[in-house]
Order: C-alpha cells, then structure tokens, then sequence
C-alpha cells in the first residue's frame, strides 16, 4: 500500500470501474445517438441520415402523447417539491439536532416512508383521497406522495450536514451580539447552504422522475414519466429516444447548475 | 426557557411530521384497513372485516408463484450490487489516491441516479434488442449466427436493468462507510502481517459492515417494490409481488389490492427489521 | 441598541450612549461566582463554586479534563446556564443575560471564523450585527486587524490562513467588542510549539496592554504559570486552589495540586515527637522526617502530608552518604531522563509513589546512576512544605493511581 507500485488488484479494479461507467453511461448514450435518426431509422442502430425530425415528433400530440401538457405539469410539480423538500427538511433537521419526545418515532417513520413500496403508497394516498372526497390531482395528492418519498432523503442529508457543523459558530455569532434570526440568516445558512443545494438536487429530481408515487396519485392528466410510460409501449419511433433525450437533459442541466454552485461556493471559501 | 425551546423544536419538526402522517401514516394504515374490505363489480369498495382477500390470495398458486420470483430477482440482484457496490468502493476509497479524483469518479457514478429510471430502463433496447448492439457484434466477430432471443425481454434483461438501476443505492452507503476507515488500520493490519485479503476480511468488511445493511435494505425494498422494470424488461413473461396488484387495481379491485400491499409491506419491513437489528441507523447516519 | 444592560447596571458610567463601542471596558471586569453549581443530568460538572477574579487580572484555570473548567468559561460567557448560584461581572448579576450584554467576548478553541466571510468580515461582524454602517465597520475591523499585524491578509478566506493566523483574527473579532472580559478557552492547544511559545508572550503582553480581565483555560502546567496573576486548580468541579502562580508553584494547599502541578514529592507520616523547632514524621516504611514546627498543627499520633519540591532533592549512591539520617530515603533508581539543564531521576522507595528528584546536569554528572542503582535521596528540612490536607491516595500523580 505504501509502496509506490500500484499493486495488481488497482488494475483489476480499474478496469471494473472503467466497465461499469460504459456499463451506467452507455445504454444512455445509445438513445442520446439514436435520437438522431432519420426518418427511415429504426430503434436500433445504426443510425441512418441524422436527423432532428424526431425531436419535432416529441411535441406533436397526434403521434405521440401530450408531451408539452406533462411537461407543464411535471415542472411545477418538481419545482414546489424542492423548495418545500428543502423547508421542511432544514428546518426538521435542526429541529432533531436537540434531543425531544418522539424524535425515534419521527426519525423511523421517515426511514419507513423511504423504503415503503412506491406502489403501495400510491394506493394508499388514492383511497386516503376517496374517504377525504377528494380528488387526485398533481398539486394535491401527487405532491404529498411525492414529498413522503423526497423528505426522509433530505432529512438523511441535513442529518449528515447539521452533524458536521461544529456548535461553536453559532455560539460564537451569539457572542458578537446576534440574534438568534440573525445567526440563522447570517451563520447557519451560508455555511450550511451546500447542503441545502444538495437537498434541493435531491427534491427537484426525485419528483421530476417519480413514477410509481405518481401512478394512482396525480389524477387523470400525466405528469412526463407517466408520459413516457405509456409511450414505452404503443409509440415504436425513435420519438421516444428523443423524448428521453431532452428529459435526461433537463436532468442533467439541473444536476449541473447544482453540482456547480456547490464546487463554486466551497472554491471560495478555499480562497481560490 | 427550556420549555419555549421544546416548543420551538416541536414546531420546527411539525411540518415534516404533518406531511409523513397525512401522506404515509394514513395512506399505509388505510391499505391495511381496505384489505379487509369486500370487493363488488361496480360498486367498489364495501367496507367489512373479512379475511376473503388474503384467503384468495394465499391460496392462489399464482400469488406464491409471483412472490418466488420476486425472491429469486431479488437474491440475485443483491448478490451483484453487493459484489460491485463494495469493489467499485473499495477501488475508490483505497485505489485512487487523489482525493479529487475519488470525488470526481464518485459524482460519474451517481449522476445517473439524479435522471429518469424510466429512460434509463428504456435505453437498454437499442442495446440488448434482436438487432440490438449485442447481437449485432456478436454475429459480426462471428460467435453467432442468428441473433440471440434470450437477451432482451427475460429474466436476463431484467436483472440487467435493476443492476443497472440499483448498484448506486448499495454503492454510496457502502462508500459512506469505507471513506470513514482510518488507512492506519490497514497500515497496522499489515505491520502485524495480515496479507492483502486478510486486510479486507478481517478490517475493510466488518468496518463496512453498516453501508453494506443499509444497502442491502434499499435494493431489497427496491427490487421487491418494483412493477415497472419487471412489466417492461421481461415482456410480460415474468412477474413480481406487485404484479398481481398491477392487475387488481387495473380492475379497481382495491381490496385485494391492499390486501397484496399488506403482504409484501410485512416481508418488506420483516427484512428492515431484521438489518435494523444487526445496526442503529441513526446513530451510524449522525456520526 | 447602543445603551447595553450591563452599561445602567455598573457602577458610575459616564459613556454617553452614543459611544457603544466603548461601552463595555468602561465597567469593572471583575468577575464574582458565587455557589455556582452546574449539573448534566446526574453528574455535577461545577459543583458550589466560589470565586473572585479581580478587575485586570490574567487568571488560568487548569485541571484534567472533565474537571469544570471549561464550563465554568461557558457559564461566565453566557452559553452554559447554571443549574444555581451567581455569576457576577463588575456588580452585575449576568446570568440569564444573553454574551453580547455582560461586556465579555469569548475565543473559541477551535477559533470559530465563519468559513464564507473574509477575515475582514469576520471581524466586522459585530458591527455589523449593531447596524455600523459598512464603510465605518470595515474601518474599525482594518484598524483591529492592523493592531494583530494582518492588516495585508483582510481579504483573505479563513482557510487560507495558517493556524497562527487564524488565532490573531479569532483575537481580533473577540477584541472589536471592547470586552471587559476576554475569555480563552484553550487558545493555544491547536499549534505546534514554537508557536504556542510566542502567541503565550502576545496574549501576557496584550493583557497588560489592555488592561481588562483575561480567563484562559488551560490544560498545561507550564502555560498556566508562565501567563497568570492568578492560577485557579480545579478537580471534580471544585477548586482544589486559588492563588499566585508562585503559590501554587511553591506552596501547593492540598496532595492534588501539589502532584498536578508536576513538581512535587508528596510524603506522608504521623507525627512522632513534638519538640520546639522541629516535628518528627514517621512514615508508614519507618523513616524520619523532620519538618519545620511553626507549620505543623497535628498533635502527636495525627497523620501529616509534606510537599518537596524536585529540585531541591539530592541524589546519591547509597555506598556514599551515611546512614540513619533524618530527611533520607533509599531506593532503586527506576528511570534517569536527560533534560538539558537537569536530569530528572525516578526513585522507586518502598511505600511510597515513584519519587522524583530534579538533579542540575553538574551534580548528575559528577555522580552518575543508572537504573537499578541503590540510591539515597535526601533534603534540606528548609524545603519541606506542608500541606493543609492529609494525602488520600494518589490524587492529581500524573502517574494515576
């Protein structure tokens, strides 16, 4: 280990990790490609005169299914799940950094609500909803099914944010006279603020891509990865690829607008 | 003063209590409550106490059926992403010496989860299909000569895809678990002559230990919940404890539904219980 | 905003209330505990304190960890509230009263520099938490960080700072507050040496400078009596001893301070004959001890504990010096340990704790022992101090029990 040679297994390994990243990226590249198809490709390669037609066929509700309506629908959804995923779990979360009545039965209620099948849950809020003689829709009963999924996650990560933060700042704020609201808003919240990034990450993303906690939850109209559910088996174009081209782009511009404020905010704070 | 403070705890912690009671205490415990309903064609839900729904449904061969393949797809998928998830970690936390580059390859590896399961899922065709990647390079190098039918749209192709989608959810924990062990414990394994394996039997696996329950807990969960992979990567040809579900609610048999619920939430939370026990959870997240 | 409680509450006050920034040092800082207990669920961290620190002075607290200290500087700072008992700054009572109000600024262990703000921010902080105007704040700040010779670094991140450096703007954003009070809760512990040695100089001369009341808790010897007007030993969450340095050093009260300071034998016998100037100890192993009479007030048959300081113990071979003498014990030499202008010699002696003697490198050197030697150690009756309470076993031995 201390020597400099890097032992056999580094190599062994290397190539393990090497194979499971094409393993992970691949397949996803391959639709990314196969979007482009041309009019006469088919679902597989290879690719025959590129093309953006597809990408055009994604917004024709004749052929396809109601794209842009899901969209509208899905993008507010995720949007007001992450800024209530990120207030309620901050705030939670410094809530359980003191030790009160009911704190284990909360804490594992919410590991409960993590791994509780999608499915079952989605049951449950429908027939919660038909007693209550209310109806599903997205911004009801598709909300709170969806945060009972996003919160334990921003709770685990607050639990891992608010562990490191070291006590002392805050006492120390106090000492230089801060009130306790200036302390959170002028101490607590910048330091912590990466986390609350990662949360917001975690919120924006796990709604947008939720399928089974929608399924019976969100009423008549779709939200987009019910959309493309319904897709996967009576659209057979490459429209498909190219709707999941521009969905996993989405994804990938919010992961990224993310990741980087964080890498931003901590080279910063290094001093570069 | 330490009552005002408790006061205020409550209220930071209300909100998060509001929406797990309203949208999973209730929700779960009405399943249960719906379970024991009756089932009437048109009508719906009739609210009783029976025992009909879980009698049908223990003593359908199907349901068993169903439920041993859901066993099968899970023991198998836990065997793999246990496998990959500690050596891709172990590759990471011990292997790369740069610290940035650890960061860097570990983001590679969870940037998907942040995407669409669907998509991902989907994006499999074009690769494993009859004129997929696979068989297209296989009859070119000339291993083959007619496409292989058994890749997409089996058992086969659905163990893919919860690898596919799974690994992640074994690999951070257990990361999360590798990243803490001190390298002097390796360094003082070997002073007192542990060989190579010796060091990862006797330190990196028991050190390990709570990333890899809790990954465990998530895939088992996962794959054991899942409807959606097993109903479109197998074509129809396998099924899982949810599909009898899947079905009943097409027909809006919510009773027997619920009652299907209610099994697989007992062997779920069987399972969680059981790796609860080995770890605190808590006490390991908090650290 | 600018007349501060503690401003009405002491005495004369003459800063008009447009000088907040001057407000605090005009009061005593004084500090006064009285019967201050403090519990965590069953165990009592402080129990029934009494002291009194006087305005100006530079006071260390030093015990084992666990031992009160430190929750006493966070009682004193406002961020622990006692379970009884008062603490007083100046003549104001301040428990209950939030750190910003009792005129006291604390230093943090781990400096605690907010990790986003510049040290220029950092320092500023307290004005701005009083609505100084911006430019007015980041004047005063530049001007404090001049005074701890980092004016050149005021843009920087806390994490590009040196632990030395990291402590001068920890001292500096504690300073802006004008404090009556500066408490230090182990500030040096986190660097190397060197450095300790010279911020140890910085913070004496600071204080003189200043003026106003330092506590600083330690857990070093050295430190302690290097720094303090007034050393306070502490165990169990009582204080074992207040005093100068010099007294603790040299004329330690009870067994524990006198082995936790590290420079003491602590011997133990009853007494055996009560004749004018001197007292006769005999210890459990049936040696003499002579002991000046004035300090003994144990009658014939009580126990009585001596103190003798290290340094001024003799060692020598036991073929050399005679026999039978009072003040003179045999042993076995146990370990020598070279310590450039000493050599410091353990003495294992039957009945007794390891025995340690202090040796100048002159005196070693003209008579060298090795471990395993038969020695004799002995001293002068002048250097036997007595102690005020009888040993209970081996309380404050760096070497536990």
């Amino acid at each position: 280990m201390s020597s400099d040679r890097r032992p056999w297994t580094f190599f062994v390994l290397a190539t393990l990790f090497t194979l499971f990243v094409i393993f992970l990226y691949g397949p996803m590249i391959s639709i990314l490609i196969l979007s482009f198809q041309g009019p006469n490709g088919s679902l597989s390669f290879p690719l025959r005169d590129p093309s953006l037609m597809w990408f055009g066929e994604v917004f024709n509700p004749s052929r396809v299914g109601d794209v842009p309506g899901a969209f509208s629908r899905s993008f507010p959804l995720s949007i007001i799940v992450m800024l209530l995923t990120v207030l309620i779990s901050v705030t939670a979360g410094f809530g359980f950094r003191r030790h009160f009545r009911g704190s284990t039965l909360i804490f594992y209620t919410a590991i409960a609500s993590l791994i509780v099948p999608g499915l079952v849950l989605s049951i449950g809020v429908l027939v919660t909803a038909r007693f209550l003689g209310v109806s599903a829709n997205w911004y009801t009963t598709g909300l709170g099914a969806h945060l009972s999924w996003t919160l334990p996650f921003g709770l685990l990560i607050m639990f891992a944010v608010l562990g490191r933060l070291n006590p002392s700042y805050e006492e120390a704020a106090y000492d230089l006279g801060a009130s306790k609201w200036q302390t959170v808003k002028e101490v607590v919240v910048p330091i912590v603020f990466p986390g609350m990034i990662a949360v917001a990450l975690f919120g924006f993303t796990l709604s947008y891509d939720e399928f089974p906690r929608s399924w019976l939850t969100i009423g008549t109209k779709n939200t987009l990865p019910l959309e493309i559910w319904t897709m996967t088996t009576n659209v057979t174009s490459p429209s498909l690829y190219a709707l999941g081209a521009i969905t996993t782009g989405i994804s990938f511009l919010v992961i990224g607008a993310a990741l980087g404020s964080i890498y931003l905010i901590q080279r910063k704070r290094a001093g570069l | 003063m330490s009552e005002r403070r408790s006061f205020i705890t409550q209220l930071q912690v209300a909100p998060l209590t509001l929406v797990l009671f309203l949208f999973f205490v209730v929700p779960v415990a009405l399943v249960v409550i719906v379970s024991f309903f009756r089932y009437q064609m048109l009508v719906g839900l009739v609210p009783d106490f029976t025992f009909k729904n879980y009698y049908d449904l223990l003593t359908n061969p199907t349901t068993w059926a169903l439920y041993l393949s859901t066993l099968k797809f899970t023991l198998m998928v836990l065997v793999i992403t246990l496998v990959l998830g500690f050596w891709l970690s172990y590759f990471l936390v011990f292997h790369v010496r740069n610290l940035v580059v650890a960061i860097g390859l570990f983001l590679l590896c969870t940037i998907p989860f942040w995407t669409s399961n669907i998509i991902r899922m989907i994006s499999w065709r074009p690769i494993l299909g009859r004129e997929g990647l696979v068989n297209q390079g296989l009859q070119e190098v000339g291993l083959i000569d007619k496409p292989l039918d058994w890749l997409l749209f089996s058992d086969f192709s659905v163990v893919i895809t919860y690898v596919h989608l799974f690994t992640l959810f074994m690999m951070v924990p257990i990361f999360n678990s590798m990243a803490r062990i001190d390298k002097a414990l390796l360094e003082a394994a070997i002073d007192a002559g542990a060989t190579r394996w010796g060091v990862i039997w006797n330190v990196v696996l028991p050190l390990s230990k709570t990333g890899i329950a809790l990954g465990a807990l998530f895939v088992v969960t996962l794959v054991m919940g899942d409807f959606a992979v097993v109903k479109v990567m197998s074509g129809g040809l396998s099924g899982s404890a949810t599909s009898g579900m899947f079905n009943d609610l097409q027909f809006l048999n919510y009773p027997r539904a619920a009652a299907n619920a209610v099994i697989l939430l007992i062997i779920v939370m069987l399972i969680a219980t059981g790796i609860f026990r080995l770890i605190d959870v808590r006490k390991e997240l908090v650290r | 905003m600018n007349a501060t409680i503690d401003d009405t509450n002491t005495a004369p006050n003459t800063a008009p209330n447009t000088a907040a920034k001057t407000a605090h040092a005009s009061g005593s800082g004084e500090i006064r505990l009285v019967n201050l207990s403090m519990s965590f669920g069953a165990t009592k961290a402080v129990n029934e304190v009494n002291l009194t620190i006087p305005h100006g002075s530079y006071c260390c607290m030093i015990g084992p960890s666990g031992c009160g200290k430190t929750t006493i500087l966070r009682m004193v700072a406002g961020h622990e509230t006692p379970t009884s008992g008062e603490v007083f700054i100046g003549d104001t009572m301040v428990v209950g009263q939030p750190p910003v109000n009792r005129g006291t600024a604390m230093m943090f262990q781990s400096y605690a520099l907010f990790p986003h703000l510049s040290i220029l921010d950092n320092v500023a902080f307290y004005l701005k938490m009083r609505s100084v105007a911006k430019d007015d704040r980041r004047r005063q700040a530049r001007a404090m960080l001049e005074r701890v010779q980092l004016d050149h670094l005021h843009d920087r991140m806390p994490a590009q700072l040196s632990g030395g450096q990291q402590q001068r703007v920890a001292l500096a954003r504690a300073l802006i507050t004008n404090p009556k009070v500066l408490l230090l809760d182990e500030p040096l512990s986190a660097l190397d040496e060197f450095l300790r040695l010279q911020m140890r100089g910085e913070l004496k001369g600071l204080q003189s400078e200043l003026g106003i009341t330092f506590l600083h808790v330690t857990h070093t010897q050295p430190e302690a009596i290097a720094l303090a007007d007034m050393v306070v030993v502490m165990d169990n969450g009582t204080i074992e001893q207040a005093g100068t340095a010099r007294d603790i050093f040299d004329k330690p009260r009870t067994p524990y301070v006198a082995r936790f300071m590290g420079a003491q034998n602590v011997l133990t016998g009853t007494v055996d004959n009560k004749s004018g100037t001197t007292v006769v100890l005999k210890t459990a192993s049936g040696e003499a001890l002579e002991v000046p009479g004035d300090r003994v007030n144990a009658s014939v048959g009580e126990a009585v504990s001596v103190s003798i300081r290290r340094d001024l113990i003799a060692v020598h071979r036991a073929e050399t010096g005679s026999t039978g003498d009072v003040n003179t014990i045999e042993g076995v030499v146990e370990a020598t340990e070279y310590q450039g202008n000493f050599v410091k010699i353990g003495v294992i002696v039957k009945g007794v704790e390891t025995f340690v003697a202090n040796v100048s490198d002159q005196a070693y050197f003209a008579e060298p022992v090795i471990p395993g030697d038969k020695v004799r150690v002995s001293w002068n009756i002048d250097a036997v101090h007595v102690l005020a309470k009888v040993d209970a076993g081996n309380e404050g031995s760096p070497y536990g029990v």
